[in-house]
Parts: C-alpha cells; structure tokens; sequence
C-alpha cells in the first residue's frame, strides 16, 4: 500500500490521531504566531501610512486575511462534511465540527475589525454593504453549525446533521451574496462603495502575505488542537484514553 | 483625525479572538483528559469493593 | 421559607442554564436575525432604518421574548417537577414570580445589553436610545409576565408554539403601543414620561397579579 494512503488510514485510528495532534499542534500555532508577528509588526511599524486613509489603513492587514480565513474554512469544513456523510469517515466529521468555532472566530474578527474601520473612514459603524451583510450572514451560518452540532447528544449524529448544514450553506452563499448584491443594487444613490479599489503599493503587500500564511497555519493547529479533543470526548470511555489521562509516575 | 483608538481597537479585537482560539481547545483536551482519569479512578474504586452477592442485605443509614 | 425557596430555585435555574450556556445566546441571535431581516427588507438605507429603528428594535425583542417563552415551564412540566410546585409548601404564585424573573433575567436582560448594538445596526438616532433602554426594561417584565400566564395555560400541550403567540400577542398590544409609543414621542420632542409611568403602573399590578393567574392556570392545565 502507498504510503500516503497508509498513512491516512492511520489517522483515522483515534489513539495515533490524538499522537499525532498533540506533537503538531503546538508546532502549528508556533509557526503561526511567528509569521502573523512578523506580518503584523510590518503592518504597524514598517509599511508607511496611506495617503487617502492614514494609518487607518494598517486594519487592512487584520481584516483582510480574517476575511479570507472565515470563507476558506467554511469552504473546508464543507468539503470535510461532505467526505464524512459520503464515507462515514470519523475523523472527517470531528475535522468538519472543529472547523467551525475557528472560522466563526475568523468572521468575528472580520465583521469586528470592518467596522471598527469603516467608522473614520465613513462614518458609521455599519452599512448594509452587500459583503458586510453576507459576512453577517455567514456568521450565522457558523453559530447554526456549531449550535446543532451542540444540541443533539449523539456525537456521530450531531456531526453528519450539522455537516448537512455546513453544506447547505456552503451551496447557498453564493446565491445569499448574489442576492445581497444585486439588492443593494437597487439602493444605488446611497451606497457607500466601502471596500473600493484602493491600490496597493508593492511594498504594501509583504506583511499581508505574512498575515495570509500566518493565518492558514495558525488555522492548523487550532484545528489540529480542537479536533484532539472532540477526538478524546468520543473515545471517552476507551482504555487508550484511560490509560493516557493515568498521571505520570 | 488619529486613527490610533481605532487601529489599536483592531488589533486589540485580533489578539483577543487569537488568545481565545489558543485556549479553549486546550481547556477542553484537559477537561477531558480529567474526565478520564477520573472515570478510571471510580472504576478501579468499583473493582476493588466488588460486587455485591445477590443475597446480602442492601446497606442501610 | 419563601425566601429559602426562592433562593433554592433561583440557583437550580443558574445550574441548568450554565450547563447549556450555548442556549442562553440564543434570543439574542434571533432579535440580531430579525434586525437583519427588517434591515434588508427595508432596503439597508440609513436614513430609513432611522425613522422605523426603534419600532423594529422593539418588535425584535419582543419576538425573541415570545420564542423563548416557551421555555418557561417546559423543562419541568416535563419532569414532573412542576407538580411537585403544586405540593410544595409555598405558594404556587411566589415559585412561579421567581421562576419569571430567572426567565427575564437569563433571556430579556442579554437581549437589553445588545440592544445598543442593535441601534447602531439600525442606525438609531443616540439621543432615542435612553428612551428605549427605559422602554424595554418597564415593558420586557411585563411580557415576561403576562407570557407566563399564557405559558401556563398551555403548559400541558404538545404543540402550542402558534397558539401561546396567537394567545400572548393580543395581550403583549398594549405594552408595545406605550413603549414604542414613548420612544415616538421622545423623538418629536414630546415627554416620555407618561406612557413610562403607565407601563411602570402596568408592571406593578402584573408583579402582584401574573402570578396569581398563572398559578391558577397551571393548576388547570395540570390537573
């Protein structure tokens, strides 16, 4: 048998999975940390302030990469539902629920840091602008994953019921920010354009990049940590469980 | 304007959210680690009494 | 005894709700939802979420109010534990007054802390959102109250979701028109005052009177 493919059969096992995200998990958030520190003391001390917005802009290097975390991972989260109501693979559904608090937080962020962007930019807190009112959306999206993920008391259940959800709605965004758009559309006279073509300087874009990979790997071992529990929870009554909780003589 | 209160406000909400991100699956691996151990520790504590013969009277007070 | 009683129930509803901490959100994401929904059927422009935001910040929360009423009395006319009210030694009424009021507290008091942000959704002029904030905290007890009254009357049925709103939004009329009323007011430059005190006098005579009601109500449908 291949390798790879070995190998992914291995991780399905829970004892060599819990193994394998306790050793790369903190190597995840480490590499993570210090590629988003390297991006960030970019964005706020080396990148010169914009000339139309100030150092306002320097939110750009949190909002965006946020932005993009939070419609990549409900994009893998769905990817990882659909293999596991496909296959019935359990790691696939404990990857799927993991996705989704970290890609909340993502959105959480992202909806956060606009806002408090838009506010000497424009004026206003919030503006019913088609991608903040999706972001909104998607939020929703994620608490109603993770909320029926938490209501029903069979693991295996829950996850391939809020796997369906993940996926629903991953078919859906598409179609709620088409919506969005051609509604505020109609609205045309006040719309307020507040991600407009800003143009960035290339030596604007290093710390954005580092924020971009910083955030993928950080994703990682979060996700790596969040599964390592789900994994623990399900397995609870199993001796390798009992036997790894045993404290060390 | 400064945009210092505001920029700071940003990334303030960004290491806050990454902080939480950082702890709550590791609060959650120990809780369930605990769990465990003490799960075991009931079950070694059930072993060791044993059970208890059909017959002999329930214990009472 | 009472005082026992109610502190004893008091920190049984605390337990229950941090076990399912995640459900406390809740009312607060519907009444989001529904500012949302208003906002986008609205057509999203400032200036005309302003003029109808208190109204939809106040139709949100009493919706949210209304789903989690049911919530009230099910957990334990399920377990049995509301006929163990009926028999205990203290009044029926006093339990079911503290049990409102850690309904309210756990559901319409998340629901007034977000409602400032909420406002800033809808783009509530700042110099209406005392008034508001006055309006909901007189008016949310009330709906609690009279919900709970409603809530008994059908705490045995199965399917009562329609009917306990069919049943409670007749009675909630009132309370909306003088505090929406009030915030409307404010707005035109009018005192608030009066329809304040109303809803306060309203308050006063449910605190005593609710409860009454709804003891009697759970007697019926109990028995």
């Amino acid at each position: 048998m291949n390798p790879i493919v070995r190998w992914f059969h291995q991780l399905g096992s829970p004892p060599y999975f819990e193994r394998f995200a306790a050793r790369w998990a903190p190597i995840a958030y480490g590499i993570g940390l210090l590629v988003m520190a390297y991006g960030l003391y970019g964005a706020l001390f080396v990148v010169p302030a914009d000339y139309q917005q100030g150092d306002s802009f320097r939110i750009l290097y949190i909002h965006v990469p946020s932005a993009w975390m939070s419609m990549a991972v409900f994009g893998l989260m769905a990817v990882y539902a659909a293999i596991a109501l496909v296959w019935r693979i359990k790691l696939c559904e404990i990857l799927a629920m993991a996705c989704a608090p970290i890609g909340a937080a993502f959105t959480l962020i992202t909806l956060a840091t606009g806002s408090i962007w838009g506010k000497p930019m424009w004026g206003t807190w919030w503006d019913w602008d088609p991608r903040l009112t999706t972001e909104l959306i998607l939020l929703f999206l994620y608490l109603g994953v993770i909320g029926l993920y938490n209501a029903i008391d069979d693991r295996r259940n829950a996850a391939r019921a809020a796997g369906l959800l993940a996926i629903v709605g991953v078919a859906l965004l598409p179609v709620i920010h088409y919506s969005v758009t051609w509604w505020n559309s109609l609205h045309q006279g006040q719309t307020i354009r507040l991600f407009g073509q800003s143009h960035m300087d290339p030596s604007m874009l290093p710390p954005l990049w580092a924020m971009v990979i910083g955030t993928h790997v950080w994703f990682v071992g979060s996700l790596l940590a969040r599964a390592r529990a789900d994994n623990l929870r399900r397995e609870s009554g199993k001796d390798w469980v009992a036997r790894l909780a045993e404290p060390r003589t | 304007m400064s945009y210092e209160g505001y920029v700071i406000a940003a990334y303030g909400v960004f290491m806050v959210v990454m902080l939480w991100d950082f702890f709550a699956p590791r609060i959650q691996v120990r809780q369930q680690l605990r769990a465990a151990r003490m799960r075991a520790a009931r079950n070694e504590k059930g072993k060791a009494t044993g059970p208890r013969p059909p017959e002999a009277p329930l214990p009472r007070g | 005894m009472m005082w026992t009683a109610a502190r004893a129930l008091m920190a049984r509803d605390l337990r229950l709700l941090w076990r399912r901490r995640g459900d406390a959100l809740q009312p607060a994401l519907f009444a989001l939802l529904v500012v949302v929904l208003f906002a986008l059927a609205l057509g999203g422009e400032a200036q005309a979420l302003a003029k109808v935001a208190a109204a939809v910040l106040w139709l949100a929360v009493l919706l949210a109010g209304l789903l989690a009423l049911d919530t009230l009395f099910r957990g334990d006319a399920d377990d049995g534990s509301l006929e163990q009210w009926m028999l205990a030694p203290v009044p029926l009424s006093w339990l079911v007054l503290v049990r409102t009021f850690m309904h309210w507290a756990t559901t319409a008091l998340p629901l007034l802390v977000a409602t400032p942000f909420l406002a800033e959704l809808l783009h509530l002029p700042h110099d209406e959102l005392p008034v508001l904030l006055a309006s909901l905290a007189l008016g949310t007890p009330l709906l609690s109250l009279l919900g709970a009254v409603v809530a008994a009357l059908t705490v045995g049925m199965r399917r009562s979701g329609i009917l306990v709103a069919l049943l409670a939004l007749p009675l909630y009329v009132p309370i909306l028109v003088f505090a929406a009323g009030s915030v409307a007011a404010a707005a035109q430059g009018l005192d608030p005052t009066g329809a304040l005190l109303l809803l306060g006098a309203g308050l006063v005579l449910a605190l005593v009177l609710a409860p009454l009601a709804a003891a009697a109500a759970i007697r019926i449908a109990l028995d």
